[in-house]
């Protein structure tokens, strides 16, 4: 894992995992899993400099008031590429951080040299509703985002501290801020997603409990000339669940589509 | 000491589901029985007002078996047109669960204005759970409680029109009918759990605080830091200002108030209070320094509770009348608290009639040396 860095983006502090050799590849992280550096980032720093930052308020990055809205992340991240001078990146957002990277995409697709959503939330589907996380304990809450219960050690906190139990607080009230009500998506994004002109490959977990394939199929109706990957053994999560695979789809992906040595 | 009878308007029956609140299914609301309940929890506070007590308080909670009055308003109407002396105190409003808190302003000056200005105006955020009930954001709690409670009593106290331009209350022309009756506007009270934003806010503004189903030693310690913050404000509380609030079982002997008791205050603790703990604290409720202060001072879950803690701990009041005027006195003096602020329950309706009898002719009477005092001259506005 990379030592983490401590970057400023306009005014709000950032803390990132930046690690690899290539082409830029932004990731933008789910819930919970703001400051790690899993087997998946690990696979594709073997191909791409790879930057994971972590949410203001997730991880190590202090929360920022100013973030009320989930369009403010994406512009966040606009912010992020500027600070750091990078022109055109592959980005990469799974879960939560797939929302963002989709909302990013519908504002500055040119930015984007490829987008790979892991599952995301976001849009409304008919006939879905997301169960609602915030209201779970553990049990139910592994049971809802994994496939094999046991890949929901790869985000287990480190003990039971109080600060350990702060930081899990502000994480969830970072994201409740921007997806409490209405829940995991945002009205306007569904019909702006046509606007996405970057090739778009979207990974998807078969036993996903939380957004099931009719929001995968919902997704690639609406982002033009997208291609869908099913992940067999996996949940919500299928680059924790089977990272070796997802990791080579995305590598894959964007190698076929433009300089991503 | 003056004396404010409390409702909860439990729905109380017993089953093994998680969580009394949020997710209890409402297939167990029988409507029939409702209905007696309703009628018996009315009689209840309108026969405080006959006994003596100098006021009679409703509450707002929603989803859940625990108290079953989701608009205290109405309830506050109900008592409005049948009593003529108690204060009703409205413990209170939860202003951050409005999306039009004008409606709050509008609806306690209507029962001000026909009660003849004996209305209490309590503002509260809703417990964790209530943000799960009305999809209101958590994270927006505190800010909405501020923004709420500013524009009622602006449109309380400033000549309308005016615009109001919040940033999640927004009105060109912020002018209700009617005006409150009491001036500058009904006195008003946070009932609260002990952060230290919301005692320096009540402190601020004189608003009374009190806390509620709260061990006597936390209670302490906060009322404590709610005088230093009045202090800080450049005034000395008023004894007013602070109640002591806890539910009192009272018999003839002991021995029977405590079969009464085990029998009849657990079930607030053991079935009202159970939930889901993510229920208790939604994400951003809480500022992150109130969270590591609960989270240090952790005690028993209110299930975890036996009947021993209750009475030990100072969690309710239980006793012969003179048990209970002896500890009674114990801790208003502890806490430095005027008023008591407290429910019964005999374990039926007669037996709760017959409990406040008891407790109005052979406890009350011995702590009425202020029996002159308004306890709110001056207080809470």
């Amino acid at each position: 894992m990379p030592a983490p860095t401590r970057m400023v983006v306009r005014d709000t502090p950032v803390d990132l995992l930046r690690d690899g050799r290539g082409a830029p590849l932004l990731f933008l992280h789910g819930a919970g899993a703001g400051g790690r550096w899993l087997t998946f980032q690990e696979r594709l720093a073997a191909r791409f400099d790879v930057l994971a930052p972590s949410h203001p308020g997730h991880g190590a990055s202090p929360a920022a008031e100013w973030i009320e809205h989930v369009s403010d992340l994406a512009f966040h991240y606009l912010d992020l590429l500027d600070t750091l001078g990078l022109g055109r990146v592959h980005a990469v957002g799974a879960s939560f951080g797939g929302w963002v990277a989709a909302e990013l995409a519908t504002m500055a697709s040119h930015r984007l040299r490829s987008l790979t959503l892991i599952d995301p939330v976001g849009i409304k589907v008919e006939g879905w509703i997301y169960p609602f996380l915030f209201g779970m304990e553990l049990p139910e809450l592994v049971a809802t985002v994994f496939h094999d219960p046991m890949a929901a050690v790869a985000l287990a906190p480190p003990d039971m501290s109080l600060d350990t139990l702060a930081i899990i607080y502000r994480q969830n009230t970072a994201l409740a801020r921007v997806a409490w009500n209405p829940y995991l998506y945002n009205p306007r994004l569904r019909r702006r997603l046509a606007r996405i002109a970057a090739p778009t490959l979207l990974c998807w977990g078969a036993h996903d409990r939380l957004a099931p394939l009719v929001c995968a199929e919902a997704w690639r109706k609406e982002i033009p000339g997208a291609t869908l990957r099913v992940f067999e053994e996996s949940g919500h999560l299928p680059h924790l669940e089977e990272p070796d695979a997802v990791a080579a789809a995305v590598i894959e992906f964007c190698a076929e589509r433009g300089p991503g040595r | 000491m003056k004396f404010y009878y409390f409702h909860l308007m439990p729905y109380v029956l017993d089953h093994d589901e998680p969580s009394s609140w949020v997710t209890f299914s409402n297939r167990h609301y029988d409507p029939a029985v409702g209905h007696t309940l309703y009628h018996q929890y009315l009689d209840q506070l309108e026969y405080a007002e006959h006994l003596g007590w100098d006021g009679i308080c409703v509450n707002e909670h929603h989803q859940n078996c625990y108290g079953t009055m989701p608009s205290p308003n109405v309830m506050a109407a109900m008592l409005v047109r049948r009593t003529t002396r108690a204060r009703i105190a409205i413990l209170g409003n939860g202003l951050p669960l409005r999306e039009n808190p004008l409606r709050i302003a509008e609806e306690i000056a209507m029962l001000d204005v026909v009660s003849g200005g004996r209305i209490v105006s309590g503002f509260v955020r809703g417990i964790g759970a209530e943000y799960y009930s009305t999809a209101v954001n958590p994270t927006h709690s505190r800010e909405r409680f501020y923004e709420a409670a500013d524009l009622i009593l602006r449109s309380w106290t400033e000549p309308g029109p005016f615009a109001f331009d919040g940033r999640f209350y927004r009105y060109p022309f912020v002018n209700p009918w009617p005006r409150p009756l009491q001036r500058p506007h009904p006195p008003v009270w946070c009932p609260s759990q002990g952060s230290s934003e919301t005692v320096e806010w009540a402190a601020r503004r004189r608003f009374p605080y009190l806390m509620v189903f709260t061990p006597l030693a936390r209670i302490a310690q906060v009322y404590g830091e709610y005088r230093e913050a009045c202090e800080r404000n450049g005034y000395t509380a008023s004894p007013y200002q602070l109640t002591v609030n806890l539910p009192i079982v009272v018999a003839e002997n002991d021995r029977k108030a405590e079969t009464i008791a085990r029998r009849h205050a657990m079930w607030v603790y053991h079935v009202g209070l159970r939930m889901r703990p993510p229920y208790w604290q939604p994400p951003g409720y809480t500022t992150e320094a109130s969270l590591r202060r609960l989270l240090d001072t952790r005690g028993k879950m209110p299930t975890e509770l036996t009947y021993e803690d209750l009475v030990d701990g100072g969690y309710i009041i239980c006793g012969s009348p003179a048990t209970v005027r002896d500890k009674l006195r114990v801790f208003s003096d502890e806490l430095r608290a005027g008023i008591v602020c407290s429910g019964m329950n005999g374990g039926s309706h007669e037996a709760t009639l017959e409990m406040m009898q008891l407790f109005s002719e052979e406890v009350m009477p011995h702590f009425r040396e202020d029996a002159d005092v308004d306890e709110t001259a001056g207080i809470g506005r």
